[in-house]
């Protein structure tokens, strides 16, 4: 369970990012954080993975406040994250099959061991005939898939994705969304910044609403 | 760390290495350039050292004696000169030997020496140092002791030309200190920069890593091992281009400089230099990138 308790950020004053956020995201769930631009989505996302911290307030996972995670063993909690982000974040340098590995060669898995769960998260996105491509030489959908793959490849408990739809056609994000979804079945919790009103429509299981900093409403599908 | 991931570690650092060959070609220009100019003063040195050492090598006093001074004179004087505690060696030169040595050495003089009914050479006794250096209150000291000994008549001994090497060597020691400490903050400020950028360029990958749950020893190890073999290779670079110049050197420029020529002579580097200039490589590409990686490595 993910608990947030009055998230308050300020990068420049006078104005907050977020402003006396609080929510709480159960195990399993699969929701959207929505909102226009600039109110505060990828800020809050930031700080669930702790890339940020809060001006005021506490963050609690499982029972654990990350904020007071000492630095030198944050990578234990970022172990059971799998994130994705909007500008995909791929090694342009490696190959498909090594960007994806990149999170099982932190925790020094056998390299048998790798392939197979490489392969089977790049079957997943339906892209493990790829699997000995270069990045630059795949489109602009394969490589967010090539990202969801790299998150999904060590079973993560929790996934967060930032716009993961923001540049694609509405077919690809409605690809991309049911890989999610499928994720989501196997029992990961997800959670989506995403300001797709169809995409949110058709998916969304909890929705947040975000202006400018705020929490102006919640929705939960029964 | 398991064994794997070492090995995992080892082989990016390897591709990262390869994949960035032409800026890291610069580096080990630049850490091999810093290190030259090193060793080059290094060599220089060592060349005073060696002229140093040949100096008081052939450093010689001669004891002018007496003509008609007794045997059991002879040797209180040499006991005498014993006594002083110097590691030395005496040899007694008489009037005929230095006659003869005279004749030898300038043979063209030979007629005014004939022209002499006596041998205007005294005895001597002359005392060679075998310790590589002795300081020159000592030597001043010994020889005001030695003159005041009965039968002793005079000295030779160039005081003056022995006080001006004693205080250039004493300078070039200094300056050698300076520019070396100089040099040495200078290279590691250049190559802790260029590691800088190395790292610089690839904050994204240190980014994913960071953010997919890598310890920060697992990034910064591919860029120690990348530092450790920059300033290796750096400075093997800078011994090759050293032993190319000091076989160029004399070739090219020595012939131009005459007799001082041998004050500029390379001399090559012992066994110890050479490690330390490698071991100065290594520390100072390594401890570029600790420096520069360190930054990026904030949560």
């Amino acid at each position: 369970m993910i608990q947030l308790y009055h998230i308050w950020k300020q990068y420049q004053k006078p104005h907050w990012a977020l402003a006396d956020v609080s929510l709480e995201i159960n195990s399993g769930d699969f929701c959207f954080i929505t909102g226009p631009s600039g109110s505060g989505k990828t800020t809050l996302l930031k700080i669930i993975f702790r890339e940020l911290f809060p001006t005021e307030g506490q963050v609690v996972i499982d029972g654990v406040n990350i904020l007071k995670i000492p630095d030198h063993k944050i990578y234990r909690l970022r172990r059971t994250m799998g994130i994705v982000f909007q500008d995909f974040r791929l090694l342009f340098h490696q190959s498909v099959f090594e960007n994806v590995a990149i999170p099982l060669r932190i925790i020094g898995l056998p390299y048998k061991e790798i392939r197979r769960r490489v392969f089977q998260a790049l079957r997943q996105v339906n892209l493990h005939h790829k699997m000995w491509e270069y990045p630059q030489r795949l489109s602009y959908g394969e490589q967010q898939r090539v990202a969801i793959a790299r998150a999904i490849v060590n079973n993560p408990s929790l996934l967060l994705a930032d716009e993961p739809t923001g540049n694609l056609d509405p077919e690809l994000a409605f690809e991309i969304m049911t890989i999610f979804k499928e994720i989501n079945k196997q029992g990961a919790t997800v959670i989506i910044g995403s300001h797709d009103r169809e995409l949110i429509r058709h998916f969304g299981d909890k929705i947040f609403f975000l202006q400018k900093g705020k929490i102006i409403g919640k929705e939960e599908k029964k | 760390m398991r064994l794997r991931q070492l090995g995992y570690l080892a082989r990016a650092a390897g591709s990262n290495l390869w994949n960035f060959r032409g800026r890291n070609l610069v580096s080990i220009l630049i850490i091999g350039f810093s290190f030259l100019i090193i060793g080059i003063f290094l060599s220089l040195s060592n060349n005073l050292t060696y002229l140093g050492e040949q100096l008081s090598n052939n450093l010689a006093i001669s004891f002018f004696l007496n003509r008609s001074l007794k045997s059991e004179d002879l040797d209180r004087i040499k006991q005498e000169i014993l006594n002083s505690g110097l590691n030395l060696e005496i040899k007694l030169v008489s009037s005929e030997e230095a006659l003869q040595r005279f004749k030898n050495n300038f043979p063209e003089l030979q007629d005014i020496i004939s022209s002499l009914n006596t041998n205007p050479f005294p005895p001597a006794l002359e005392v060679r140092f075998k310790e590589r250096a002795i300081s020159l209150q000592a030597l001043t000291a010994f020889m005001d002791r030695i003159k005041r000994v009965p039968g002793v008549e005079d000295v030779q001994f160039n005081q003056e030309w022995v006080e001006k090497m004693d205080s250039l060597s004493r300078i070039v020691r200094a300056i050698g200190l300076f520019l070396g400490t100089i040099l040495i903050l200078a290279s590691f400020f250049i190559i802790s920069n260029v590691v800088r950028l190395n790292v610089f360029a690839r904050k994204n990958e240190i980014e994913i890593l960071r953010l997919v749950g890598a310890t920060n020893t697992f990034i910064r190890l591919p860029f120690l091992i990348e530092g450790f073999v920059l300033g290796f290779l750096g400075s093997l670079l800078s011994l090759g281009i050293l032993f190319l110049l000091m076989k160029l050197f004399p070739l090219y420029v020595g012939s131009s400089l005459g007799a001082a020529r041998q004050l500029f002579e390379l001399r090559p580097l012992t066994g110890e230099q050479m490690g330390w200039l490698v071991a100065g490589g290594i520390i100072t590409g390594t401890l570029g990138s600790v420096t520069s990686v360190s930054r990026f490595l904030r949560v």
